[in-house]
Formats: C-alpha cells, structure tokens, sequence
C-alpha cells in the first residue's frame, strides 16, 4: 500500500518510514499539511497518516478535508496529545484509525496490516 | 587582660566606688530599658552594664563593670574595637559615633549574633565617656530570613506549577524521540528475526535510536534543572545563553508554532544571577507573550537584549492586544490574572526575582494595535573576577 506520512518531527517522520517499508509499504512523507496539498492527490487506495500537531494548517483541517474528498484514502492520526486535545481538535471527525505516541509497529500494524511476505510481525 | 589604650595614668583596675543617689536612681531607669545599654570610659572599661545587657549577653553587670568591653565582643571585632577607640581619641574620626550599625555581640556561652549598635558620646569631669545602645537583632533577622524562606518556596511552587501546566505538552514532547526510538528499534529487531541482510544499515539506525534517546533524555534534564529545589545562588554568567535555553524550555511546552525573532545585543556584560531564577523570569515573560499573542492573525514575540547604562536589557515583545488600562495598576501584584487557569504569580514572582537580583522588571503596556512590551533590567556584574562561574 502507498502510505503518505504527514509528521514534522523528523525523527518521527524518519522512523516511521523506516518501519512503514520494513513492512512492506511505500512511504512518501511531507513535513506539513502544505507540501501534501502541493503534491498529487491521495488515491482511495491510499493512506495517509496525519499528526495532529501539526505546523501552519493543522492536522484536524487536514483530516477533514481527507475524509471529504470523493474518494477518501484511509485516514490515520497519530498524536501525544490529551484525550481532552484529541476530541477537542477530532470534534465529530472519524478517522480510519487513531493511534497515541509513543507509537509501535504492532499499534500501526493493527491500523494498517503489513504487506510484507511474513505478514505479521514476529 | 590588657586595657586597649595603655596609658600611664590610667588606673590597672578601678575600685568600683558604691553608687550615689542620683546613680542609684539613674541605673534603675537604665534597668528598666528595653534596649541594652553600656557606658565605657576612654579606656573601654565597662562602667554601667544594664539588665537588658545582661539577658542578652548572659553575664551580671557586677562580673564586666570595670573590665574592658572587649569582652562582650567577638575576636575580630575585639581587635579593630581597640584600634577604632585609640584613633578616635587621637584624631577625633568617627567611625561609628553618632551613626549607629550593625556589628555582632558575643553571649557568655561563646554565640555570636548581630546587633545594632548607636553610640553617643558625653563630657563628664571624670573624663570622656562614651554611650552604647544595643538591640538584638536576632528575632528581626529570622523574619527577614523566614520571609526569604517563604518567597523561596513560593517562586519554586511558581516554578513547578509553571511545569505542570506544560506538563501535557511536554509528555507530547518526550513522545516523540520515544517513539522513534521504538520504531528504529522494531525495525531493526524485524529485519533480524526475518534474516534480512541489515548489516550495511544497522550502524545508522543505531546511531539515530542513539540520538533519539538523547534528546529523551536532554528534555528531562532540562525540565529537572528548572523545577528542582535550591538554595538561591549567584553566578557570573553571560545571559543570553540562558535566555536561549529558556525559549527552548517554554517552547517545547507550547503546542502552537509561533514566530520569534531573537536579536542579541553586543559586547554585553556579564551578569551576576541565580541562573534558574533568571530562566523562570524569561519562561514567564515568553508564555505570557505567546499566550497574549495567540489570538492574532501572524503571532510573533521578539526577544531582544542590549546593554543599558551599566547594567543589561532583556525586551520580550509580542504583538498581542497590550495591557488593558485597568488591568495595569496591579499588573504586577500576585494572583492578578485575565486567564481562566493563570495563577497570576507570573509577574509578581518575576519581578520579585529582578529585584531580588537589584534589578527591575518594567512593563511597556502597548495597546491600540501594539503588544506589550517587558524589559528585565539586571546590572552588570561587578568587575571582580568569581571564581563560582
Ligand atoms: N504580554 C502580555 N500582553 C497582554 N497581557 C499580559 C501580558 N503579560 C501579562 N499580561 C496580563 O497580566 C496578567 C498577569 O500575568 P501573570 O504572568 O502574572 O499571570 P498569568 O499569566 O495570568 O498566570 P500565571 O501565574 O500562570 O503566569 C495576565 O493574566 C494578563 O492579563
Ligand atoms: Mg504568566
């Protein structure tokens, strides 16, 4: 599956790649909501992971403009935030999943299941 | 013992003659003062020694009358008492006459303790004598230091209170290098178990989970630093590094991106601070800042220093609504807060520290489209080099 990570801490970003190929996706990531709107156009089949601390336009406006396109990709939010700040910022929002920092490949593989010839991990 | 001002004339060991009437009359007045009092000769023995005197050094009169004062003096202060007396008769310089200071006074059980001391002086036909009056200072001093206490803990509660509000926002941060330590270290453990030639990348996968687990480890340190307990110090230190890592510390428990324009003044002095107290300042005035300007279009704050006439400026400026007129007044008074879940201890225990420091936290209220402005004044420090630095 093509997945589209949109993170700006680098450290993050970059781990999350690392695993997200490791179990068998293409990774394409972005720093921020702006650079994924300049690029082309997620696809249904698609999944795009969103932090929700986001730089600039936030991660909720960036779900939700996900969820409305015609066909929407599935839609992840990863965040570190308070149950408080989630509904706060998600209000009425359904993502595909919702995964909390710190983040493991078994939390981003239940959302996500690896297409990896081993499957699960081991 | 040997008298001070040895002079030939001057009797070993006067006979203390029995007193008058109007000596009697004139010592039960004296016993009846609060303050302690002691009369010497020109040779600095003791000629009256009154009550308050001996509660508060533990002697009676009739053990010191006719012996030098010296003995109710600590060692040090014994010495330069004779030298003070002798020039003072020889050249008539005041040191303490007339002035009344603070010199320390020696309990028969060997205590030393601060007094405040005035000293007249009187011609009578048997020679120049000279008056002390005497208040113990002690129950003052443990106000003063039971206050300093108290202030202590309050600006270290502010401290904490201060982290725990960005405690959310700082859990957030340290979830970031753990969870790219995680993720770095499953791929790597996957890649294993799964016989994947991981060789020529381990070595740099390792290094960032390394790196990860610094930068874990470097927020703790830095929260620890600011929010555990110590006794006040002072440092000789540049303060714009500390200024900086103090951005960094408020920045990390900020959710929203804000623009912050950072200008370092040149060739500043160095300043003698408690360098946390000096952070908590700078953590204050950038959260108010940030918070202030949060409601604005393009928030921005710009952090400035300069040298001012001896001394260093820092500015925080942040282009917010401004200090309302009315919220002015008490801007500065502990528990003044527009926030719903402000302290409003900020301010007060900010410019309490600047102070405490002989400096001044002043504020430069804006309004009408201009942000508040605060200017942390600190003078420079003493040309002296400090070895503590
Ligand atoms: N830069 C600023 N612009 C506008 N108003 C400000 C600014 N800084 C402080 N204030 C006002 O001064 C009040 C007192 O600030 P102070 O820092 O003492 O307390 P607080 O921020 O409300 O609470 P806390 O104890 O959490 O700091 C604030 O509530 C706010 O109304
Ligand atoms: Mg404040």
């Amino acid at each position: 599956m093509r997945v589209h990570v949109v993170e700006d801490d680098a450290g993050v970003s970059d781990s999350l790649a690392l695993i997200l190929r490791n179990i068998g996706h293409t990774v394409i990531s972005y720093p921020d909501a702006e650079s994924l709107f300049r690029a082309p156009l997620p696809q249904a089949r698609d999944a795009v992971i969103v932090d929700l601390s986001l730089p600039g336009i936030s991660g909720a406006h960036l779900v939700r403009w996900l969820l409305n396109l015609a066909a929407p990709p599935r839609v992840v939010v990863i965040t570190g935030q308070s149950q408080g700040f989630i509904d706060h910022q998600l209000r009425g929002l359904v993502p595909t999943g919702l995964v909390r920092k710190p983040l493991d490949v078994d939390a981003i593989t239940r959302v996500l299941p690896a297409e990896d010839a081993a499957g699960s991990p081991a | 013992m040997r008298d001070f001002a040895p002079s030939p004339d001057a009797p070993a060991s006067p006979a203390p003659h029995p007193p008058t009437v109007s000596e009697a009359r004139l010592l039960s007045v004296l016993d009846t003062a609060a303050d302690g009092i002691i009369v010497i000769d020109e040779h600095a023995r003791i000629l009256i020694f009154n009550k308050a005197c001996e509660r508060m050094f533990g002697v009676p009169a009739a053990e010191v009358v006719g012996k030098n004062v010296k003995l109710v003096m600590p060692t040090e202060y014994a010495r330069e008492h004779d030298a003070y007396v002798g020039s003072y008769i020889r050249t008539g310089v005041k040191k303490i006459i007339g002035i009344g200071r603070e010199v320390q006074g020696r309990h028969a059980d060997g205590t030393v303790f601060p007094l405040e001391l005035s000293v007249g002086e009187a011609a009578t036909p048997d020679g120049r004598q000279f008056i002390g009056i005497l208040r113990d200072l002690r129950p003052r001093k443990e106000s003063e230091q039971r206050l300093a206490d108290l202030q202590g803990e309050l600006v270290h509660l502010a401290r904490v209170s201060a982290i725990d509000e960005m405690g959310a926002a700082i859990a957030h941060e340290l979830n970031q290098p753990l969870t790219a330590l995680m993720l770095y270290l499953q791929a790597i453990r996957r890649a294993h178990s799964r016989g994947v030639d991981i060789v020529t990348v381990v070595g740099d996968i390792l290094d960032k989970a390394a790196g990860e687990a610094e930068r874990a480890g470097h927020i703790i340190q830095r929260m620890r630093q600011f929010v555990e307990k110590r006794d006040p110090e002072r440092h000789v230190r540049a303060l714009d590094p500390l200024i900086d890592e103090a951005i960094d510390l408020t920045l990390l428990g900020q959710r929203h991106r804000i623009r912050i324009d950072r200008q370092q003044g040149e060739n500043l002095p160095p300043v003698s601070v408690d360098p946390v107290q000096v952070q908590q300042i700078v953590v204050n005035l950038v959260r108010n800042a940030i918070e202030a300007a949060s409601g604005v279009a393009d928030p921005a704050i710009q952090i400035r220093t300069r040298a001012d006439d001896g001394g260093v400026v820092l500015e925080v400026q942040d282009n917010g609504p401004g200090i309302a007129p009315e919220a002015l007044p008490k801007l500065f008074e502990a528990f003044a807060s527009s926030k719903r879940r402000g302290m409003g201890l900020g301010l007060a225990i900010s410019r309490t520290i600047a102070q405490n420091h002989g400096g001044d936290l002043v504020v430069e209220p804006g309004g009408k489209g201009r942000g508040a402005c605060f200017s942390l004044i600190l003078p420079a420090a003493a040309a002296v080099p400090d070895e503590v630095g």
